[in-house]
């Protein structure tokens, strides 16, 4: 009897209950799993539910994101997106060239976003004259991260050039340090590889070689000067590098292990996560370049065409939700990258991502924001891949500069 | 009374064909039309999703031109061979020593089959730990005062393939052992007696008697190291995640980035038709001569 009247009661509850809690769902692939990044997605979720929305959570980790896109693939081809997706570097643009993701020029127009973004970002977020995507968040590439009482036992001050660096680098070595932590992964030495294009040749060479793929550029002098001073910096590496993980490399530094690490800033989490405090334990600068300059990585979300009102309500809610300037700061203090919104203060963000908001902005002054190539935001991935390709051969194997270039331009022409 | 008979007839004649058809429907669908499905895409134009137009050969000459495939290609024969060589000889030894009617051959026959029991993932790690030379074999032997030594394969392009033929062989050589060991216990061992009356050796015995009787053990045992040779994947990915510089890499895994992470599926569906060609020459002369032999016997 009693379990009749509370099975009557619940059932009659039901439908009310689902009112009161929900106008709709928003349900998002997404590949952000580990605990920081999780906790840094709730800041959004949180404000999606303050706007009445649900949300749910279809995280799909592993290989950068690789799983989730297949997730995406095999949704799509059964007619049943989610109701957003976490984009990198290409993806985006891929999706909408498909026809499958909903223009946001209404939402982008209504609320002035694209005036809070950097114009080298819209290339990402817009497809011709689309609006495609939301951009949370803005990672730099282009960093160096150093172990402070190292450098300062072996006298060393921030490098202000490569050669300085190498230079460095020698002196730790002298000193009984691994100067420079980094594992045999393509994408490690890939990391490394573009910074010293950039550094040393400047942005215009960057983006006529690597983004707009010119074959004079790729096959140019300075492409070969480039792998030289890659050549000298594997000096700098010691001989357990095989099959190390970044984050492993980046306890070599916290350790004192070795000296540094040419690395994005998702690496400053590890430094913090074992208590160590920017400018006092650890140090974070950018790789050192002639003129200065910014790499760019951006996780942005698109969302899907739909034509059931309610389903574009929860769309709106959702991209409302992203773009809102305390979100961006709250969800970025978790996850370590700065807002992509450039109109949101970070007076109190530490003094790595201090550094990282001030050189965007002087980067996007003077034209030397670029997309980093490692993470898909230069080349797209099948020409990505051949630069990946050869640096990590060249970096473990004796190969010479000259042959380098020819299997990069060889390797590119054959995948246009 | 004839009627209901040949209904029983006839029913039990269908019998077998219904039981067998939806699994016949599951692998012309599931296996043979995306074989088809494979084949065409390797011919069209695709890149990131599925496009069904013709460009010819394109893919193919594009495939072939890449340096890593010709790595993937190389390897796969260097780690084919290697393997089955290494894992049928330690197989097939620590099979006739263990079938010298030795104590506590069970427990040593479990020892020898465990690694079998673990996926190529634990092994990969494992072995990419012990590999290492700054974390294995090679500082264990330096700290023991051997300073001179070096084993540091695993970081040398040339040798690294190697080591996944070590990790593989370690995994894969109880195994061999296992269906060797039944073979041998499925010879006669008056036929032992008889040779050795007859005043040969025992080296003699089993180079020139036993192993040829084993014939049947060593075409299992091959097909099923080829087969894992193929597709090997998770190993490669675990030990050396096909470096250094892509060094290790196997066609499997250049399928993998082809098509999933680089946006060149055209290029990864003519990969996988060209592992497919590979796998039919050397199964289809395979089948078609067990099946003549089959024929012959009759």
């Amino acid at each position: 009897m009693k379990l009749i009247t509370l099975l009557a009661a619940s059932i009659s509850l039901l439908p009310v209950a689902a009112m009161a809690e929900s106008k709709g769902t928003v349900e998002g692939i997404h590949h952000w799993v580990s605990e920081s990044e999780v906790n840094a997605l709730k800041v959004i979720t949180d404000k999606l539910a303050s706007k009445g929305y649900t949300w749910q959570d279809s995280a799909v980790g592993g290989l950068s994101g690789a799983n989730a896109l297949q997730a995406l693939r095999t949704r799509l081809a059964a007619g049943n997106p989610p109701t957003t997706m976490q984009f990198l570097g290409y993806e985006g643009l891929d999706w909408a060239k498909e026809g499958v993701l909903r223009s946001l020029n209404d939402l982008y127009a209504k609320n002035g976003w694209d005036k809070a973004l950097a114009p080298q970002l819209l290339v990402f977020v817009k497809s011709d004259d689309t609006f495609i995507s939301l951009p949370i968040n803005m990672h730099r590439q282009n960093w160096v991260w150093a172990n402070k009482a190292v450098f300062d036992k072996a006298g060393i001050a921030e490098p202000k050039s490569w050669d300085e660096l190498i230079a460095a680098g020698d002196k730790l070595k002298a000193a009984g340090v691994v100067p420079l932590a980094i594992g045999d992964e393509p994408w490690q030495i890939l990391e490394v590889f573009e910074a010293i294009v950039t550094d040393v040749n400047g942005t215009e060479f960057y983006k006529k070689a690597v983004i707009d793929l010119d074959e004079a550029a790729l096959s140019s002098d300075q492409m070969v000067d480039a792998f030289d001073k890659l050549r000298k910096v594997r000096g700098l590496v010691d001989d357990g590098f095989t099959g190390r993980d970044w984050a492993v490399a980046t306890g070599m530094v916290a350790s004192g292990k070795a000296g540094m690490q040419i690395m994005g800033d998702w690496a400053k989490g590890e430094f913090l996560a074992k208590g160590m405090k920017p400018g006092e334990d650890f140090l974070c600068f950018p790789t050192p370049a002639a003129t200065a300059n910014f790499k760019f990585i951006i996780d942005a979300f698109g969302v899907f065409n739909n034509d059931d009102p309610a389903v574009i309500a929860a769309q709106d809610a959702w991209a409302e939700s992203i773009m809102d300037p305390e979100v961006q700061k709250n969800f970025n203090k978790i996850k370590g990258s700065i807002p992509a919104r450039s109109d949101v203060s970070v007076e109190d963000f530490d003094a790595c991502a201090k550094r990282s908001f001030a050189d965007r902005e002087a980067a996007v002054a003077s034209g030397n924001m670029v997309g980093g190539l490692t993470e898909g935001f230069a080349a797209p991935p099948q020409f990505s891949g051949v630069f990946s390709d050869v640096v990590g051969k060249f970096f473990v194997t004796d190969m010479s500069s000259k042959d380098a270039v020819q299997a990069l331009v060889d390797g590119i022409n054959n995948a246009r | 009374m004839r009627s209901t008979l040949s209904l029983k007839d006839r029913f039990s004649r269908w019998l077998p064909r219904l039981v067998l058809s939806p699994s016949l429907v599951a692998i012309i669908v599931g296996v043979y039309l995306f074989i088809a499905w494979t084949g065409w895409i390797s011919l069209s134009s695709s890149k990131m999703v599925p496009k069904y137009d013709f460009v010819g050969l394109e893919q193919y000459i594009r495939l072939w031109s890449t340096p890593r495939w010709e790595t993937a290609v190389a390897n796969l024969f260097v780690f084919t061979v290697l393997f089955l060589a290494i894992t049928i000889a330690i197989g097939l030894l620590i099979a006739i020593l263990l079938d010298q009617q030795i104590r506590a051959e069970g427990f040593l026959r479990a020892v020898y089959l465990y690694p079998m029991a673990l996926s190529f993932i634990v092994t990969g790690t494992a072995w990419k730990w012990i590999l290492n030379p700054d974390l294995g074999v090679e500082k264990v032997v330096n700290d023991l005062g051997w300073t001179g030594f070096v084993f540091d394969w695993i970081t040398r392009p040339e040798y690294a393939i190697y080591c996944v033929v070590i990790a593989a062989v370690w995994q894969s050589t109880g195994f061999a052992m296992a269906i060797f060991l039944a073979g041998l216990r499925g010879i006669d061992t008056s036929i032992i007696k008889a040779a050795q009356i007859e005043g040969a050796s025992l080296p003699r015995i089993y180079l020139n008697i036993i192993v040829p009787m084993l014939r049947p053990a060593f075409l299992s045992v091959i097909v099923l190291l080829s087969y894992i040779s193929i597709k090997s994947f998770d190993l490669v990915l675990a030990l050396t995640g096909g470096g250094p510089g892509n060094s290790t890499e196997m066609p499997s895994t250049f399928m993998f980035s082809a098509t999933f992470r680089r946006n060149q599926m055209g290029v990864g569906a003519a990969s996988a038709m060209m592992m497919l060609m590979t796998v039919a020459a050397i199964i289809i002369p395979y089948l078609y001569s067990e099946l003549k032999e089959a024929r012959n016997e009759h």
